[in-house]
Formats: structure tokens, sequence, C-alpha cells
């Protein structure tokens, strides 16, 4: 018991580390908290090219077809071959030239959706005779431009169709994809893995591809998996980024700003309490070490 | 009222049983809220993987968040009825020193304490039982909890709530209830655990709200003011804890 107070300043010390450990591993843990969180899955494969590797052609789900099947015989007039003369040869997207209207041969269904959405029409816009540049070079997607032909794998689970499907549609759509993975849907079954979430073709149609701007047709679309849910559900805003609000509606641009605004004042207020009171416990064991110590 | 324990120390009682026991409780609810409420926000991060690992997928987290949240409110509401027994059991006084309510004297301690920590004063403020941190502390949980279940109601109940709220509400509850839960959980490591356990003057623990007991020494270092009233010797206090 004599010795009770002899190794004290040593043993303040460790403790008072011990205290700004636990301090920095707050600050460490809210650093996370306060990141981004990182896109990491790879995209596999970009749309069909004008090469083929053969190799993995022949695990793909189309296998069993040989080439004349959807692109008939390079001889005749019906499909000619390209002119390797050409200044324009190879350079034109190769989803360009071929006539998707092949697939609805054996993806009836598939294809009379897709000619009903919106990728559909605005491909039609851009293939017109008075304009061949957006003809040959537009970005209205076919078949082709989304899936793989030659390499598209079969028995896909929902999960791997739904994470690629994820990297596909947010090639062209961005802050679309970005807000999905920001949002509870996106979460869920992205970084969660949890297939009983929203995938992109859940809510907008897989081939159709509606942009679900008429209420109506949201509540469609929410009714799948929220079978209660009422008209005025429909004004949960899913991709309620900043980013591309121009193209938004007026009653969702409205909304969109009123959330973000929100989340700015929330964001301040939480700063400035947490600052405040770091502060606070800092300095309060700051000023009680130097009591201990200078009591030794 | 000082109760003597078969040591020479005097020691008293600080908390009853059941604020104990509404402690653990809610110590083991507001852990696991905030585990299973932050993975489910940050599902990338490595942490949050972990976390859904040991429970075995977002599915299970949400059920496990939803029931400690139930749990945790029901300790809310425990606590609340409890003040009635306080009042008309115990005949307790909701105001005063002692009670939890914020007074001027919180403001003047905590301009000395601030002049404490600089260096400016010598010696902390006198605390009664409760100093104005342990009030905010107190009350941040109480009146948090019930905005965490508010806006956690629009998200658990979001096709209820949208018949009389417009839809976006719930966009604006994801907001603050992700905020709110970002702040309390930082309060609660800062603000509570360190400045409750962690301070060189109470480190490595205050058991008082487990054990419910308080030392003499430490009711004169701690709650000063509150001492000299339990140490004079024709002062009445009420010894249950609030």
């Amino acid at each position: 018991m004599e010795h009770r107070s002899s190794p004290a300043a040593p043993f303040v010390f460790v403790r008072f580390h011990r205290a700004l450990g636990s301090i920095l591993t707050a600050s460490a843990v809210l650093a996370c908290l306060l990141a981004a969180p990182p896109a990491a899955w790879a995209l596999s494969d970009p749309a069909s090219s004008w090469f083929v590797d053969m190799n993995r052609y022949s695990r793909s789900a189309h296998a069993s077809l040989t080439c004349e099947q959807c692109h008939g015989g390079m001889g005749g007039d019906e499909s000619p071959h390209p002119d390797e003369r050409d200044p324009e040869f190879l350079k034109v997207r190769a989803t360009r030239r071929f006539d998707y209207a092949k697939c609805g041969t054996c993806h009836a269904d598939a294809y009379r959706r897709y000619l009903q959405g919106v990728h559909a029409k605005a491909l039609k816009e851009e293939k017109s005779p008075e304009n061949p540049e957006a003809s040959e070079k537009g970005l209205a997607p076919s078949c082709g431009e989304c899936h793989s032909a030659h390499y598209a794998a079969a028995g896909q689970s929902r999960l791997e169709t739904g994470l690629r499907m994820t990297e596909v549609c947010g090639a062209c759509h961005p802050a679309q994809k970005q807000s999905y993975l920001d949002g509870k849907h996106g979460r869920l079954a992205i970084h969660l893995k949890s297939d009983s979430s929203a995938y992109c073709s859940d809510c907008h149609g897989a081939h159709i591809t509606v942009s679900l701007k008429e209420r109506e047709q949201a509540l469609t679309a929410c009714s799948h998996c929220h079978p209660r849910a009422q008209e005025n559900f429909t004004s949960f805003v899913i991709h309620a980024s900043m980013e591309g609000i121009a193209e938004k509606g007026e009653d969702k641009h409205r909304t969109v700003v009123l959330i973000h605004r929100i989340k700015s004042i929330a964001a301040v207020i939480v700063f400035l309490v947490i600052v405040f009171f770091f502060g606070h416990t800092f300095l309060w064991i700051l000023r009680e070490l130097h009591e201990k110590l200078r009591k030794q | 009222m000082p109760t003597q324990s078969p040591s020479p120390q005097p020691v008293f009682q600080r908390f009853s049983v059941l604020h104990r026991f509404l402690h653990l409780v809610v110590l083991v609810g507001f852990t696991g809220l905030a585990l299973t409420g932050l993975s489910m926000a940050f599902p990338s991060q490595p942490w949050a993987r972990a976390v859904m690992w040991i429970l075995g997928g977002p599915g299970n987290a949400g059920a496990l968040h939803r029931f400690l949240a139930v749990v945790t409110y029901a300790c809310i509401v425990v606590h609340f009825f409890w003040f009635f027994y306080y009042k008309l059991v115990l005949r307790g006084p909701w105001t005063g020193p002692r009670s939890l309510l914020p007074r001027k004297q919180d403001f003047i301690d905590m301009a000395q304490h601030f002049r404490f920590f600089f260096g400016t004063r010598n010696t902390p403020p006198k605390f009664h039982k409760f100093s104005y941190l342990e009030k905010f502390d107190y009350w941040a949980f109480f009146l948090g909890m019930n905005t965490m279940g508010l806006t956690g109601l629009f998200l658990w109940f979001p096709e209820s709530f949208s018949r009389v709220f417009p839809g976006y509400f719930v966009n604006l509850a994801q907001v603050l209830h992700l905020y709110e839960a970002i702040m309390a959980a930082t309060l609660k490591i800062v603000l509570h655990v360190i400045t409750a356990h962690f301070r060189p003057s109470v480190y490595p623990l205050d058991a008082s709200i487990f054990t419910g007991n308080v030392t003499a020494e430490k009711m004169m270092t701690e709650h000063p003011a509150e001492w000299e009233t339990l140490a004079a010797p024709n002062e009445t206090s009420v010894s249950s804890a609030s």
C-alpha cells in the first residue's frame, strides 16, 4: 500500500494514451462513415464489336447457333461483307450495322416490348435518312448495345443479371446509377447482394424501358413490391441526386432541391455539434491530466 | 440517504434498480441499432460487411434493427411512466437542483467549466446531482430516440405514411434518420462513453450505473453540491435517482 503513489506518473500517461486512442478511434470511425462508398465491381463485357473470340463464343448462351443463322451468308446481297478499302471500315460500331430485328425470330416477346419502349423510339429518330451522322454514330441502343450476343452466358441468377444490369444501364445513365446505388434499393440489391430488392428493370421494365414520369405508370411499378402503395407513394424520389436535375419534371425538381437543402442543413448541424463536443471532451481530458500531473 | 455498508466508507445510492436495468437494455439496444443501422447505410465498408456476415445478410440485419428499435423505445416508454410513479408515489420533485430539468445554474456551470479548461479558474464548478453535460446527454437521448423513432416509422411503413403525407417525406425521413444516427453514435462515444468512463479522473470505468452506488469520495469530487446537501445533518433528500 505504501507504493501506491510512486508509479503514478507513467500510469496516468498510459491511461491518457488509452483515452486519446479512443478519441482517435472515434475520429477514424467518423471518417469512415463520411467517406463515399467505392463502386468496385467489374464490367465484364462491352457491346459487340467487329471481332469475335470464338473460344468465348463457344461457351456462351448462343453457342449452338451457327454464324449464318444470325448473319446470313456473307456472299449474297442479303448481308454483304464490309468493304475493307472504305475509309469508314470498322469505324462505325458493329451494333449500328446489324439488323437486330433478327433477334426477334427467337426472342419475339422481348423484341416486341423493345419496339414499344423509349430506346426503340430514340433509335428510330436517330436512324432517319436526313441525319446520316446520328444514324451511324448515335447512342440510342438496340439489342446489342446492352446484350452481348456472342458472349452472354446462359443461366444467370437474378443477382448476376442485376449486378451486370447496373453497369450496362449505368454506362449511359451514370447519374441514375449513382443515385440508385446511394438509395435503399441499390444498397440492398448491389452492395448487400439481396435479390429481393429492385434492379433497374424491375421498375423500368426489361425491354419496354419506361421513364415512369407518369404517376400511374410509376404506381404500377411500385405496386409490384409495395402492393399497399397509393398514388402519394409515387412522389418518393428514387433517383434523388442533383446531377442531371435539369431533365427532371417540375415537381421532382422542387422535391430534389428540398431534399438536397435539408441534407446540407443536417450535415452542417451534425458537424458543428460533433466538433463542439469533441473539443469539450478533449479539453476536459487535457485539463484533468494537467491537474493529475501537477499533484505528483 | 447514506446506507452503511460493511466497509467503513459510506455508500450512496445514485441509480435505482429500474434505472440500472433500463440502462443495460438501452446499452445493448443502442449499440445493436448503431451497428445494424450503420452497416445497412454504408454497406460497402469492410466493417459493414463483417457485421452483415455475422448476422447472415441484410434481411436479418433489418429485422434485428427493428426488434432492437422496439425494445429501446419500450425503455423510453417505461421511463416516461416512471416519472408518474416518481411524482405520485415517491412524491419526488420534478424541478429543483436534483432534477434533470435544465436550470440557469447549468449555463453558469458550463461557462465556469470552460474557464476551468482554459486555466482561468482553478477548480471545476460544483456540480449537483447531474452536471450540465449529463443533463444534455440525457435529453439528447430522450428526445433523439423519439425523433429517430418517428423517422424510423416512416421508413418501416412507407406505404401507410404516404397515404397521409407526400411520398417524398420518406426521402426526408431517410436523410434525417441517417444524419441523426451519425450524430447520435458519435456523441454517444465522444460525450457519453469517454467523459463518463475514460476521463483521467474516472478511468477505466464509473461503475455506479451498474452497481447503483457511489462512494463518498466520488461524491465529493464529481457531485460536490449534492454532497454538501447530503452531508448537512438536517437536510432530507430523496434517495431514488431520476
